[in-house]
């Protein structure tokens, strides 16, 4: 396959973005990809950089330090931990490393673990699946069914509150709304107590 | 109220214990490692608010601690009565730690990761302790959105924990089957299907009192149910393995058996000092000796708490101060002595 970009030279480089949902797949040469914006891992193609000999090298067979160097650059925009401080470590600094570094260690975890999909429990509450979004109801009623779990007003108030601004983020501008107004009625069942 | 390791689950001696454990991350907050003492503290006051009134759930009585205030020896015997482990007691950054008043439910706060989730019970009970866990878990999702991803689960510090965050596990007392020179090879052979089996007191290859716990290996890929099956599989086919060579050794030497446990009372009962390791060897004895019902008390006696009662942090917090060596093995004994039930 030809790099969609230049036309002009091989492919050599998948990149799959997910925008709200939104899977879209792009091939580029190594080249082109180095000329554009790829956030966190721009470093990786600072140069002509092949892939696989950077999993090689991971797991210990190559001694490619040029290419371990650069992947090394790479970091959680989240919360700045380093490839390196990963390695060091062994642990990840916050949710969104999983993402940042899956392409990097995807295959340790396999290897660690026999396995690369989760297919245990999911949280009952305040997750939603690709394509579902999480009405007002969802929010404020979590805890419900649990005996003794029923969320408190001034509890539904900060979770519709973490709700509220995830809405904002993802452009979803029914659910905002409608948050705001549940928070406006319980602040004025709070304040008639 | 007496603690869960005060009570005998009599249907299979050889089953010291299981736990269930969870992890768990709130996602507005980077994982403990990467948190600021600001962060840390303001996540800690939410956490505690939002489980403080954790015992509508399940009628248990919480007590929060911060694990700051707590001195070093009290942090120390609440890991040697497993409430968590070694990385959570030498921690320095702000922990809080939600403990039940039988010590059988334990919630950490900020320890390796936001939430960690451990429910304790004599005997095998692993299903039921997963129950309870799990509308737990429930309860505390309800209140904080948890950090989870289609692919990986739920999302943890360390990638050995991902997946389910689950580990189960079950505490088993094998002193006949580990003497025997085919277990190593059969503890391999459980690593094969998944399952860790490592000794629980003892330095190095040595193993004190004979108490091998037996855990899942793996966190991803499975499910909590396949995770709980393999656990209890593992232990009733070790257990069925030594209650097997128990039974052709009592056949063969019953004699040596029957005296062995009767000296090993013998020595708990009048020893003056005592190291912890002959303490685990002689306990052990007498445990296998009480399980196989040779030596007989009037009423149940749980081993298994004086082995926890004679770890150091232990004697030194109930003798209220530090203790050196030669301080400690006498308050061995006298504990032991003090616990020691007398035989019929």
């Amino acid at each position: 396959m030809l790099c969609e970009r230049c036309k002009i030279r091989e492919a050599n480089i998948q990149y799959t973005e997910v925008i709200n949902g939104v899977k879209t797949e792009h091939h580029f040469c190594a080249q082109c990809a180095k000329e554009m914006d790829f956030g966190p891992y721009a470093a990786m193609f600072d140069s002509e950089f092949p892939l696989g000999k950077l999993l090689s090298g991971l797991l210990g067979i190559g001694e490619e330090q040029e290419e371990q160097r650069k992947a090394h650059q790479v970091i959680c925009p989240s919360c700045k931990t380093t490839y390196e401080e990963f390695i060091k470590n062994s642990r990840f600094g916050c949710p969104e490393c999983y993402g940042v570094f899956d392409l990097l260690i995807g295959e340790n975890i396999k290897q660690l673990q026999g396995s690369d999909t989760h297919k245990g429990k999911q949280p009952r509450y305040h997750y939603q699946e690709e394509g579902n979004s999480l009405s007002v109801e969802d929010v404020s009623g979590a805890g419900n069914e649990i005996p003794g779990g029923e969320l408190d007003a001034e509890e539904q108030i900060r979770i519709l509150d973490a709700r509220l601004h995830e809405a904002l983020a993802r452009e979803e501008y029914e659910v905002a709304a409608q948050c705001r107004d549940k928070i406006r009625e319980l602040r004025e069942g709070i304040r008639k107590c | 109220m007496l603690k869960w390791f005060e009570c005998v689950d009599r249907k299979r001696p050889g089953i010291i214990s299981s736990r269930v454990r969870l992890v768990r991350n709130w996602n507005q907050y980077a994982f403990p490692s990467r948190l600021q003492q600001k962060e840390s503290l303001e996540m800690l006051r939410r956490l505690e608010l939002g489980l403080q009134n954790l015992g509508s759930l399940d009628g248990k009585h919480y007590k929060y601690y911060d694990l700051g205030e707590l001195g070093e020896l009290e942090k120390k015997s609440l890991q040697e009565r497993r409430v968590f482990n070694s990385t959570i007691a030498s921690q320095k950054t702000p922990t809080g730690l939600i403990l039940s008043e039988e010590e059988d439910t334990a919630i950490v706060l900020n320890g390796t990761d936001h939430i960690r989730i451990q429910m304790l019970s004599p005997g095998l009970h692993l299903g039921e302790l997963w129950t309870r866990c799990d509308q737990m878990d429930d309860y505390i999702n309800a209140r904080f959105p948890y950090a989870f991803d289609k692919k990986y689960g739920y999302l943890t510090s360390f990638p050995t924990n991902v997946g389910t965050g689950m580990r189960a596990s079950a505490v088993l007392h094998l002193p006949t089957l580990s003497m025997g020179k085919k277990f190593n090879g059969l503890v391999a052979e459980m690593g094969r299907f998944g399952a860790s089996v490592r000794g629980v007191y003892g330095e190095g290859s040595e193993n004190y009192g004979a108490l091998y716990e037996v855990s899942n290996q793996k966190t991803l890929g499975l499910t909590e149910k396949e995770i709980l099956d393999l656990v209890n599989r593992v232990a009733l086919q070790l257990l069925a393995q030594e209650k097997q060579v128990r039974r052709m050794t009592l056949e063969k030497h019953r004699l040596e058996y029957t005296d062995e446990a009767y000296k090993s009372y013998g020595v708990l009962k009048y020893a003056r000092r005592m190291s912890a390791k002959d303490a685990m060897i002689f306990l052990s004895q007498m445990m296998s000796g009480i399980a196989d019902g040779i030596l007989k008390t009037r009423e149940d006696c749980a081993v298994y708490r004086m082995m926890l009662g004679i770890q150091p942090a232990n004697l030194q917090k109930a003798s209220e101060r530090p203790l050196g060596k030669e301080e400690l093995d006498e308050a061995r004994a006298t504990y032991i002595r003090s616990e020691l039930p007398e035989l019929l």
